[in-house]
């Protein structure tokens, strides 16, 4: 898929994640907004693995969301690739629906129930521990937040990872600097974040996450570093709530709180 | 008399040996069975650091993938310091994991409050679908350990410190089937009164009843005491109806008594309308943190859990 079409899709899974926050009032849209394009890359740019209509294929690469508030970005896209029927969209956050703010492994496509922070890189451990030990090609790629890097379990897995030379583990922290209280920086310094992965062991690449093209590439760089045998980590730059003048950047907006006027506003502006 | 980690970790190695998935980590706890696990299959043995929540969401990820795993560290950091891992990444994604925790209770008396575990099964009880399992002797840590293999689910097994001498006899293969599934033994059958115990202080229980049982004593008591080596799930039915023929119930546990297993009892018996002219006696340790020196024996003596503590239950009811 050209770059062209991969932002076309960015748009599009935009307006998806919108709507369906719109219609159920609810969940974390401003860190949903910052992940898309990683997402894009992911599932569209021909990194990832994986069999249309196929969510079971053994063989598939696993894809873990430990930032559990953004989960939903998936769905949409969950959908597009026939993991499930569309309509099951359509009842997003109803009683009776399936799909939910945050993901559990009955929901086709869904590798790790997350929701808790920092514990996904630990169950992706497990997972390409398993890879290796059955001699499979599969790949496991965590989606963290930079919240997580707060959690002391993220680098007990750190470590883990890179002793027991996870290559099969690719990590993308989405690296929107905001937390519920406002900057990291401020709050609680977590710079200079890719050399804390490096002194772990780790492959470190800083990448605009908001840049298909950029991503791509960081991507292909990450594969490759696993000939050093080394666990792989993207430092996504982005911008929380990206697409959205009245919520980028602004920490207030880590929960959904749309008016109809802002509604109206942020359809104009994700078209 | 073998070390009951010794003797559960036995059953594993023999079973990894014929199964690559079997898998086995630890969060650098060792035993001498384990030694010789990790000397023959080495790809089979994960060292996981000394991260207890990270060994145990990694345990997640390996059973997701089909593996069948168990982890091992010390009582207390297994069971309280990965509490949401264990609720997160075990119970609600459901995952077939066997963590074995040893020393339990007050087993590691010369180290301190930090090293007890009074709470873990008040805890760890509480999370859905878990089975927690007390083994009180050698005997007992391998019938669990096959079970672990045989069904897996999601299980702690609370090992002890020290070895146990072997107290689960007498039973044919039946009757110890049976009592594997209901998740107790009946070790004595008595009249009027009987305890409940697990583990350490089963033992405790058994001589209470050699030392009221004796002609000599005044008012000989015919104590019947019964194993509960399964405190969650516990199947009403068959506890309730040996539980029937007695009048006076003493439970005894080396816990906290707020929600640990003499709650656990009394729960099933409300629940199950089973209380009506019973009596039920709680043992267990005092609202409170241990520094005192002095040893395991010494700690319950001073305590509230002497022989003749208990001993002075039963007999006042």
């Amino acid at each position: 898929m050209m770059i062209n079409d991969l932002n076309a899709r960015s748009k599009w899974l935009r307006q998806q994640v919108f709507e369906m926050a719109v219609r159920t009032r609810q969940g974390h849209l401003a860190s949903v907004l910052s992940e898309i394009e990683i997402i894009v890359a992911l599932y569209y740019g021909g990194v990832l693995r994986y069999t249309p209509n196929m969510p079971e294929d053994p063989d598939r690469d696993r894809v873990i969301v430990s930032k559990g508030h953004g989960t939903m970005v998936l769905y949409p896209v969950l959908a597009d690739i026939g993991y499930f029927p569309k309509s099951d969209l359509d009842e997003y956050g109803t009683f009776h629906g399936r799909l939910r703010i945050f993901g559990n492994i009955d929901i086709p496509g869904i590798d790790a129930t997350t929701g808790s922070l920092g514990q996904g890189l630990g169950i992706a451990c497990g997972c390409c521990m398993a890879a290796k030990q059955d001699n499979k090609q599969t790949r496991t790629f965590v989606i963290l937040s930079e919240g997580e890097m707060y959690e002391g379990s993220t680098w007990e897995s750190a470590l883990f990872a890179s002793h027991n030379e996870l290559d099969n583990l690719i990590v993308v922290i989405d690296r929107n600097r905001k937390i519920i209280l406002g900057d990291t920086e401020d709050l609680l310094r977590l710079e200079p974040v890719a050399d804390k992965w490096r002194s772990f062991g780790w492959s470190a690449q800083v990448a605009d996450g908001h840049s298909h093209a950029n991503l791509l590439q960081a991507f292909s760089t990450a594969e490759r570093r696993t000939e050093e045998n080394k666990p792989s980590v993207i430092i996504a730059e982005t911008v929380k709530g990206k697409g959205l003048s009245f919520m980028q950047g602004r920490p207030e907006w880590h929960y959904t709180n749309l008016t109809e006027e802002l509604i109206e506003q942020a359809r104009e502006e994700l078209a | 008399m073998n070390l009951q980690r010794d003797a559960f970790i036995k059953v594993i190695h023999e079973a990894a040996r014929k199964d690559k998935d079997v898998v086995f980590l630890s969060a650098d706890f060792g035993a001498a069975s384990l030694d010789d696990f990790r000397a023959e299959l080495p790809d089979q043995f994960l060292h996981c650091g000394i991260s207890e929540q990270h060994m145990i969401d990694m345990a997640a990820g390996l059973a997701l993938a089909g593996k069948k795993v168990f982890t091992y560290c010390m009582g207390p950091f297994l069971s309280l310091r990965c509490y949401e891992q264990i609720k997160c990444a075990l119970a609600m994604m459901g995952q077939p994991v066997t963590m074995i925790g040893a020393g339990v209770g007050l087993g590691y008396a010369d180290a301190g409050p930090t090293h007890y575990v009074t709470e873990d099964i008040a805890c760890l009880r509480a999370l859905n679908g878990i089975e927690i399992l007390t083994p009180a002797d050698e005997v007992a840590a391998v019938a669990t350990a096959r079970l672990c293999l045989d069904e897996p689910h999601l299980r702690y097994i609370r090992l002890d410190r020290e070895p146990l001498p072997t107290i689960i006899t007498g039973k044919s293969d039946e009757e110890f089937e049976q009592g594997m599934l209901d998740g107790f033994h009946e070790l004595a059958v008595g009249e009027h009164t009987c305890i409940i115990s697990s583990g350490y202080m089963l033992h405790r229980a058994l001589e209470v009843r050699n030392v009221l049982v004796r002609p000599l004593t005044v008012q000989p008591i015919n104590l019947g005491v019964i194993d509960l080596f399964r405190i969650k799930p516990i199947h009403p039915d068959p506890l309730i109806r040996v539980l029937d023929r007695y009048e006076t119930i003493v439970t005894l546990e080396e816990q906290c008594l707020s929600g640990g297993f003499g709650s656990a009892i009394l729960e099933v018996m409300s629940d199950n309308l089973a209380l009506k002219n019973k009596r039920i006696r709680r043992l267990g340790l005092p609202d409170r943190y241990y520094f005192e020196n002095g040893g395991r024996e010494r700690l319950l003596d001073e305590f509230g859990l002497s022989i003749g503590d208990i001993c002075t239950a039963v007999i006042l009811g």
